[in-house]
């Protein structure tokens, strides 16, 4: 996608100017007399500040891609406000309010009968703006999410593959340069290995962009890596917790939502956390040769699933240089849940061989 | 072979190719009709449709109701209709009016459903997603559905075209001139050179037709279209 | 025609036994064109399923026939067979040909891939599996196919009336009515040619109902 040095320089210099804060007031929407009925939403209230990434997760036909239609107000609520800076997007122009607002979804909808070029240039030709810099946005857009404008801007959508077609669609929803973004389950329909680049590529591409970004998934280890906060929902369209992915997989707030994140939620709060976050233990000198080493990126579950694998108690981990720097060990990572412990002791004791053949199952699952 | 010699000889007899009753006056007055009668039909049906297509609006009575314009056999229009047209203007009302208006009835049908069918059968992603990057209605309509919708609409008013000038001949045995008329006049005057004479315009007029609308077609839809068309 | 009333009930009513006699030979005429029709089209249909390379060329002869007017075809043959009963059946037999051909490649067509492979899968006979799977699920664009030709053949029907006297059926009373500018003869073809077009039409949608329960729910907009 985009050059790394320009993905950390973004990092680097926090949010851009133009993204929104986006809030949900008393949000409920009702189809028929049924509060019950598929994709209804009982009074969703939650916070989401600007340049955040906020993922609706739940099980389907709990109203979280309802809640998104109703921020472009491809549905209207029943009752409640939404809120985007402060304003009511009930008060404004249905027009005028799309097209400040970026939409990518599931089957992309990439129109048929136009170039790739032409379909990222949609919006900019809707509100007007020049051919050229219609089409010096689109190559530059095209070029953003990593595809070469001289090869791709000709193209028609049906030579484009699943990947490819994705990338165009939220180079599309970028067009205009929203400061929202709304994603309706945008990576869903291709294969695993393109989705995880595709998810990785965005949030490297986020961390220029700084958009406020509302995110909806059925995935939870989707709305783990991705979200920043996560709202899940239950049937009946009620919000059963809100917070940030640690939050939610330490502290489940029901019942509903420890079955929703699973059994294996220790495990995957350790997806959130990296080698470089963890207290290293020094070398020892009698370690011996040929332990598995780590770089500091590597996440906490995946190297406690090379380090069971190995059946080693211990790895190396490397600096940025490559060079050796401590020692990781299984009890490090086991205490790195630690201070969550007390709430689920019964549960986050799952640090065993069973757990780690859980983890291969789960990732199987993904696919 | 007698026939074949037979229809060579009138098709290039030069006494026919001139004069009010020669071929290309005849063949004037077909194009005349049944152009005609199309464009009324298109301009009728095709916005119509369209709308239809749109807003899924009354739908079901073009669903249900397709076949059953189909049931309307031209000849019985025409016939029916002349008492009514006779009222209006007695000449014009005996050979022109039924035949004109009959043709608009067949070829109305067809545009309307398949532009209907083509735009409702738009991905409703498509429009879902056009809607959500602020498009107005009659942008969507214009600028997503139709040209999506193109290949299925322009069947519709293709073969309309095609039907019109094969039914039109029936206007012949209605007092309406025409290409019919020679097949009208070979068959009573036992000349059967010029009935198969009539038959072989007829069918080279409506060929003619449909390759120019295909090539026509062939230039409005969009090449990212075009995968869709062949399968 | 002025002072005549639009119709004379009193020709009417001491006509039915004619009028009787021109809807049985209307419904003669129509049933053994749809019916003949409707074999040779199964078996091109079939011929075009197996060998997919002669679909395109059964396609552009249909379109090609269509091109010929009924009217034109009804004329010349009178010159080629003279006059009988096969005059006006072999134009209407060829119609309904073209009409039938792509319903029936369609319903076959229309038979998803998966079933078929769960139907090899369960150890189905290719007869079997034609039987039991293909024909029943093929049905509904059959019918559709059915319900087109039969229509459209009863209006061709009344075009037959160019032959004489003994042809047409109801078209007879379009074409005497016309020539002899009597309007209640005209409305009679023309009526209830469109009436038994309609009855035909309601009869197949009924079979197909009898025959796809399954597909019943799903008949508007569909």
């Amino acid at each position: 996608m985009m050059a790394d040095e320009a993905g950390r320089a973004g990092h680097g210099s926090g949010s851009r100017t133009g993204a929104v804060s986006l809030e949900f007031r008393g949000v409920t929407k009702r189809y028929g007399h049924s509060a019950q009925a598929r994709g209804a939403v009982n009074d969703l209230s939650l916070e989401v500040p600007a340049g955040a990434i906020c993922v609706l997760v739940g099980p389907s036909g709990c109203g979280k891609t309802t809640s998104l239609k109703m921020v472009n107000r491809l549905i209207e609520p029943t009752a409640g406000q939404i809120l985007l800076d402060g304003v009511n997007v009930l008060t404004e122009d249905v027009t005028e309010l799309r097209r400040r607002i970026g939409y990518v979804i599931q089957h992309v909808g990439l129109f048929p009968h136009l170039t790739v070029g032409r379909n990222v240039a949609v919006v900019p030709a809707l509100v007007g703006w020049s051919k050229e810099r219609q089409l010096a946005r689109a190559d530059e857009l095209l070029s953003l999410v990593g595809l070469d404008p001289a090869g791709y801007r000709s193209r028609y959508p049906f030579q484009l593959s699943g990947g490819e077609r994705q990338r165009v669609g939220v180079a599309r929803a970028l067009a205009a340069d929203p400061p929202l973004m709304l994603m309706d389950e945008p990576f869903a329909a291709v294969d695993p290995i393109v989705r995880e680049r595709l998810q990785d590529e965005f949030l490297r591409l986020q961390r220029d962009l700084a958009k406020t970004i509302l995110f909806v998934t059925h995935d939870i280890d989707e709305a783990i890596k991705m979200g920043d906060l996560i709202a899940v929902m239950e049937e009946g369209g009620r919000l059963a917790q809100f917070g940030p992915p640690d939050e939610i997989l330490a502290h489940p707030a029901s019942d509903f939502v420890a079955r929703f994140v699973g059994a294996d939620r220790g495990l995957k709060r350790l997806s959130l956390v990296t080698i470089a976050d963890l207290e290293l233990a020094p070398i020892a000198a009698s370690a011996p040769p040929g332990l598995p080493t780590f770089s500091p990126s590597t996440k906490l579950r995946d190297a406690l699933s090379v380090l069971l694998a190995a059946d080693s108690r211990g790895g190396v981990a490397l600096d940025e240089e490559g060079q050796p720097c401590g020692f990781v060990t299984v009890d490090a990572i086991a205490s790195a849940l630690a201070e969550d412990r007390q709430p689920a002791a019964t549960r986050s004791g799952g640090v065993t061989r069973q757990g780690a053949t859980g983890v291969g199952a789960a990732a199987g699952d993904d696919s | 072979m007698d026939l074949i010699g037979a229809t060579a000889a009138w098709l290039s007899d030069p006494a026919h190719w001139q004069g009010a009753n020669g071929i290309p006056s005849r063949l004037f007055e077909h194009v005349a009709l049944s152009g005609g009668s199309l464009a009324l039909a298109t301009l009728v049906a095709l916005p119509l449709g369209l709308w239809i297509g749109h807003t899924g609006r009354i739908s079901w009575l073009v669903v249900t109701s397709a076949n059953a314009w189909r049931a309307l056999p031209s000849f019985a229009v025409i016939g029916l209709l002349v008492p009514f047209t006779t009222v209006l203007d007695a000449n014009l009302g005996f050979t022109l009016y039924p035949t004109l208006v009959a043709m608009v009835v067949l070829a109305g049908p067809p545009i309307l459903v398949n532009a209907y069918q083509g735009v409702a059968d738009v991905d409703t992603d498509l429009v879902e997603a056009a809607r959500a990057m602020g498009m107005k209605e009659r942008q969507i309509l214009l600028g997503v559905e139709m040209p999506i919708a193109l290949p299925v609409l322009a069947t519709g008013i293709r073969s309309a075209a095609v039907q019109v000038i094969a039914t039109a001949t029936l206007g012949s045995a209605f007092g309406f001139g025409g290409l019919g008329r020679f097949i009208v006049l070979g068959d009573a005057n036992k000349d059967n050179g010029e009935l198969f004479g009539g038959v072989v315009l007829v069918a080279a007029l409506a060929l003619t037709t449909l390759g120019l609308f295909l090539l026509l077609e062939r230039r409005l839809v969009s090449a990212g279209l075009a995968r869709r068309t062949a399968g | 025609m002025s002072g005549e009333p639009l119709i004379r009930w009193d020709w009417l009513f001491a006509h039915l036994g004619p009028i009787a006699e021109r809807v049985g030979q209307h419904l003669y005429l129509a049933a053994i064109a749809v019916s003949v029709g409707f074999a040779i089209s199964f078996a091109l249909a079939a011929l075009s399923i197996r060998r997919r390379k002669l679909y395109p060329f059964v396609t552009v002869l249909a379109t090609a026939a269509y091109t010929i007017p009924s009217f034109a075809m009804f004329a010349a043959l009178v010159a080629i067979t003279g006059l009988s009963v096969f005059t006006a059946e072999i134009p209407l037999v060829l119609y309904t040909i073209v009409l039938f051909v792509p319903n029936i490649v369609a319903g076959f067509d229309s038979v998803p891939w998966d079933v078929l492979d769960a139907a090899d899968g369960m150890g189905y006979t290719p007869g079997q599996r034609w039987w039991r799977v293909e024909l029943p699920l093929a049905v509904p664009l059959v019918v559709a196919g059915l319900r087109l030709a039969s229509v459209s053949t009863i209006g061709l029907v009344t075009v037959s009336a160019i032959l004489g006297d003994s042809f047409g059926g109801l078209g007879y009373y379009i074409l005497d009515g016309y020539k002899r500018h009597f309007t209640t003869e005209i409305l009679v073809g023309g009526l209830l040619s469109i009436g038994l077009a309609v009855i035909a039409d309601l009869g197949f949608v009924l079979l197909q109902r009898l025959l796809t329960p399954w597909a019943a729910r799903r008949t508007v907009g569909g």
